[in-house]
């Protein structure tokens, strides 16, 4: 089996178990969420920085390790967005709109320039650049946006069909997307498709801060793709099928920071004047100016990101907690501040929350939190019997905590607005509020046979069931955050069942007589 | 059932003249049940109370004293039976139907030559992960799937718009073109606590044919839960009074240990779904003229709730 036959199936598997990750059921991404994210760079990272977890820092050893000595074949195996691009350049040659790759000089200004950014960013805890550029969580923005609603659509359409015969399934629902979010990952997809079809795998080579990042450790890699200029009769077959321009003829050299280890070039020449082999010193020497003037020309533009991001540094909390209503984050987040500095906005828990209360927004966190994910009770509510965004959250972002621990974390705080509550204003019972409360936080005060809702604060958790249920337009009940989270009380059983249940039982059961 | 139906003007003189006249012969009796209780053979009780069994035992005695399954079901018909499956709870909190009851209505059903028989309810919080665990949870899933029953997950298209005739705060209501196409219907609500209504029982259950229920909430509960009645009153009515949920209702507490509940061992059955939320209300030990709606549907006359007046056979095991 060739090298490229076991990275199209290695990669495809890769992809279609993501697939899976972001519009399984559950338990299928609570599953793939253990595996799969590990074995991603940035998540790798980030929680190794943010919550150290044996097999997170494993998997970033290894990525590493293989960058060390294969170069780049994680953008070629493992990276879903990858994937994601040598399926949209196989297309588009598919279709005719480019037939074969050919060298290009490296942008590596602008790729060292972003890389720099990214990480200075990173380092003062702005994570929107990394969340906005990284392979993974843009992969899976992808799949949650789009894919995921697509196939929602589908299966519903699907099942509807199948109504007239009796023949029942439950309707799937899928996330609401704001037009913001769904805007931004647009523009995503046509930059890369447009890239794709025009340049392969430029997105890689220039954009991608774990490209940049890893093509540092893969100039150095022990193996390396050569040219061997004795056998090579300059056909340009390897030029033409490698996807990310980066084989020189005319100076017989590879770019091993380009190089996405496809292996194509490998089984293009005819001759056999491509070769993977040990590295050489004296060739790694040639290729090395280039890109070290790129490197310099980014250290110093990042150093300067940097000095500006500093200058600002006080302004950047501000922006997000200049609204009057910050967002409510899930249940494990901690704080608005860990949860905004911990999180790549990969929508994994959007797709994975069973009641789809979880909705990426655009700029409700300010600048620094683009795209996180924001607890929307005005569309559905948090499940009291559910944990799985912190189960799937692969960053630490929303960090892992017991179903009893989730019960008890105060996320938010309802209040009741007693001028606009249908009972408070027409005397009438309504209590919608109070079915739906699973803490028992609102209590019922019966004045004359109506009954009142009140809330006990240290019972609320926060999690918008009775902001969804109230039937008053605007809300007569509204969760406002609590940007440190808190615990709440544990609420015991009423003061009126302290009687053993059992025994009551056979009590009950031996009166014969009916009371009418 | 027609739902949009024109009716010319000679058919509404005479509908018309024919109403008034039942209307006003049971004004003069005094009993509004003769309405429903035509084609009752004598000797059959308006009303039987069951105690002190298991929940298939105390249906079977009770179907047998209101004169067998095959008086509400005929051969070849489609059967709904609706119980509370309104939130994911197991059957020992005491806020969903018995499902083993369920399970032998749905045999009885098909004994009695039923075509098919359908089972669902709109869960309270109606997203597809929820939806799916109360089915689940409840246990009614998996008992009606056993008696062959159709268990039916609703969606947005299951719906189709009725008016309510006379009715003072509801005047239309989303119903599921199932209720609306099946020949019976067949109420098996559970006697519970609830927050907001007191109690939760036969009327209070048919909210969850209703889609639009947040109507309800917002312009009065028990006169919209009393209102709808006027639409469609079901073919029977059983009350699941075997564990019945004392507080913290209508959902109670996810955990059965912390679930207030009380073995009443007890089962309702009645045609008349006033005479039997007012007889439930006494097994719970709360006064029925407390309950609003039980007091307002008494006065729309959909039923009876002076159960002095009605014939009620009670049998303890």
């Amino acid at each position: 089996m060739s090298l490229i036959k076991a990275r199209i199936i290695i990669s495809g598997i890769v992809l279609i178990l993501f697939v899976f990750l972001f519009t399984g059921t559950e338990k299928i991404s609570i599953f793939l969420s253990d595996i799969l994210p590990p074995f991603q760079f940035v998540p790798a990272l980030v929680r190794t920085i943010t919550q150290p977890e044996a097999l997170f820092i494993v998997g970033l050893i290894i990525i590493i390790l293989i960058t060390l000595i294969f170069g780049r074949i994680y953008c070629s195996f493992l990276c879903p967005l990858g994937t994601i691009q040598d399926i949209l350049i196989w297309g588009s040659k598919r279709i005719g709109l480019k037939s074969k790759h050919s060298f290009s000089r490296p942008y590596n200004g602008l790729r060292y320039t972003i890389l720099g950014l990214v990480m200075a960013a990173a380092a003062v805890g702005v994570l929107s650049p990394v969340g906005l550029l990284d392979p993974y969580s843009l992969a899976g923005r992808i799949f949650t946006h789009f894919l995921q609603p697509l196939i929602t659509q589908i299966y519903n359409l699907g099942i509807l069909t199948l109504k007239p015969f009796d023949i029942y399934f439950y309707p799937k629902q899928t996330a609401f997307i704001p037009i913001s979010a769904l805007g931004t990952t647009a523009v995503f997809v046509l930059l890369i498709s447009y890239l794709c079809a025009r340049h392969g795998r430029l997105y890689c080579n220039t954009i991608c801060p774990v490209g940049a990042l890893l093509g540092l450790i893969s100039r150095v890699s022990f193996f390396q793709f050569t040219l061997n200029k004795k056998a090579c009769s300059e056909c340009s077959q390897c030029e033409n099928v490698c996807k990310a321009q980066c084989i020189d003829l005319q100076s017989a050299s590879v770019d091993m920071s380009r190089c996405v280890g496809c292996f194509n070039c490998l089984h293009s020449c005819s001759r056999s004047a491509v070769s993977y082999q040990r590295r050489q010193n004296h060739k790694s020497a040639n290729t090395w100016s280039p890109g070290r003037r790129g490197f310099v020309i980014g250290s110093i533009a990042s150093a300067a990101g940097l000095v500006a991001l500093n200058a600002n540094i006080g302004k950047i909390p501000c922006i997000r907690f200049a609204q009057a209503t910050p967002p409510v984050t899930p249940p494990g987040s901690l704080n608005t501040t860990h949860f905004t500095q911990a999180c790549t906005s990969c929508s994994l828990c959007v797709s994975a929350c069973p009641t789809q209360v979880l909705t990426p927004t655009f700029m409700d966190f300010g600048i620094a939190g683009l795209m996180q994910p924001k607890m929307n009770y005005e569309k559905s509510y948090c499940d009291y019997e559910c944990d799985v965004c912190s189960t799937v959250c692969p960053t630490g972002a929303i960090m892992p905590l017991s179903l009893d621990e989730k019960k008890l974390t105060q996320i938010g705080e309802a209040k009741l607005l007693e001028d606009i509550c249908v009972v408070y204003v027409n005397h009438n019972n309504c209590g919608a509020c109070g079915e739906v409360c699973p803490t028992h936080a609102i209590r019922f005060v019966d004045k004359e046979n109506i009954l009142y809702p009140e809330i006990d604060k240290q019972y609320c958790i926060g999690c918008g069931a009775c902001q969804l249920a109230c039937p008053t337009t605007p809300r007569s009940i509204v969760v406002h955050a609590l940007p440190v989270h808190k615990k709440a009380e544990k609420y015991t059983r009423d003061p009126q069942v302290i009687l053993p249940e059992v025994p009551v039982d056979q009590n009950e059961s031996s009166d014969p007589s009916f009371p009418f | 059932m027609e739902d949009t139906r024109k009716y010319n003007r000679r058919e509404v003189i005479q509908k018309g003249l024919t109403l008034g006249l039942i209307a006003g012969g049971t004004v003069i009796f005094g009993k509004p049940d003769l309405l429903m209780a035509k084609g009752k053979p004598a000797g059959i009780p308006d009303m039987v109370a069951v105690k002190n069994g298991e929940p298939d035992v105390m249906f079977r005695k009770a179907i047998e004293l209101m004169g067998g399954m095959d008086r509400f079901v005929k051969k070849g018909q489609t059967v709904v039976v609706k119980p509370n499956i309104g939130f994911p709870r197991l059957p020992e909190v005491g806020a969903t139907t018995n499902p083993l009851l369920v399970k032998t209505i749905i045999e009885s059903c098909y004994t009695a030559g039923a075509k098919r028989v359908y089972v669902f309810d709109n869960v309270v919080t109606a997203t597809s992960g929820n939806a799916r665990n109360c089915y689940k949870l409840s246990g009614i899933e998996e008992a009606a799937k056993a008696a062959r029953a159709i268990v039916v997950p609703m969606d947005d298209f299951s719906y189709r718009e009725v008016k309510i005739p006379g009715g003072k705060q509801l005047k239309t209501a989303d119903v599921p073109s199932l209720i609306l196409d099946c020949d019976v219907f067949i109420n098996v609500p559970i006697l519970k606590h609830h927050s907001s209504t007191h109690l939760s029982i036969a009327m209070k259950n048919l909210m969850g044919i209703v889609k639009n229920r947040m109507e309800y909430h917002l312009t009065g509960l028990d006169q919209c839960i009393a209102d709808f009645c006027l639409y469609r009153k079901p073919d029977l009515n059983i009350v699941d009074a075997y564990r019945v949920l004392m507080s913290r209702g209508p959902s109670g507490p996810s955990n059965p240990q912390f679930a207030n509940v009380q073995m009443k061992k007890t089962l309702l059955m009645s045609k008349d779904i006033v005479a039997v939320d007012t007889a439930a209300a006494k097994i719970f030990g709360k006064d029925p003229e407390s309950i609003g709606y039980i007091k307002i549907a008494h006065a729309q006359r959909t039923g009876n709730m002076n159960l002095k007046e009605l014939k009620i056979a009670t049998y303890a095991m």
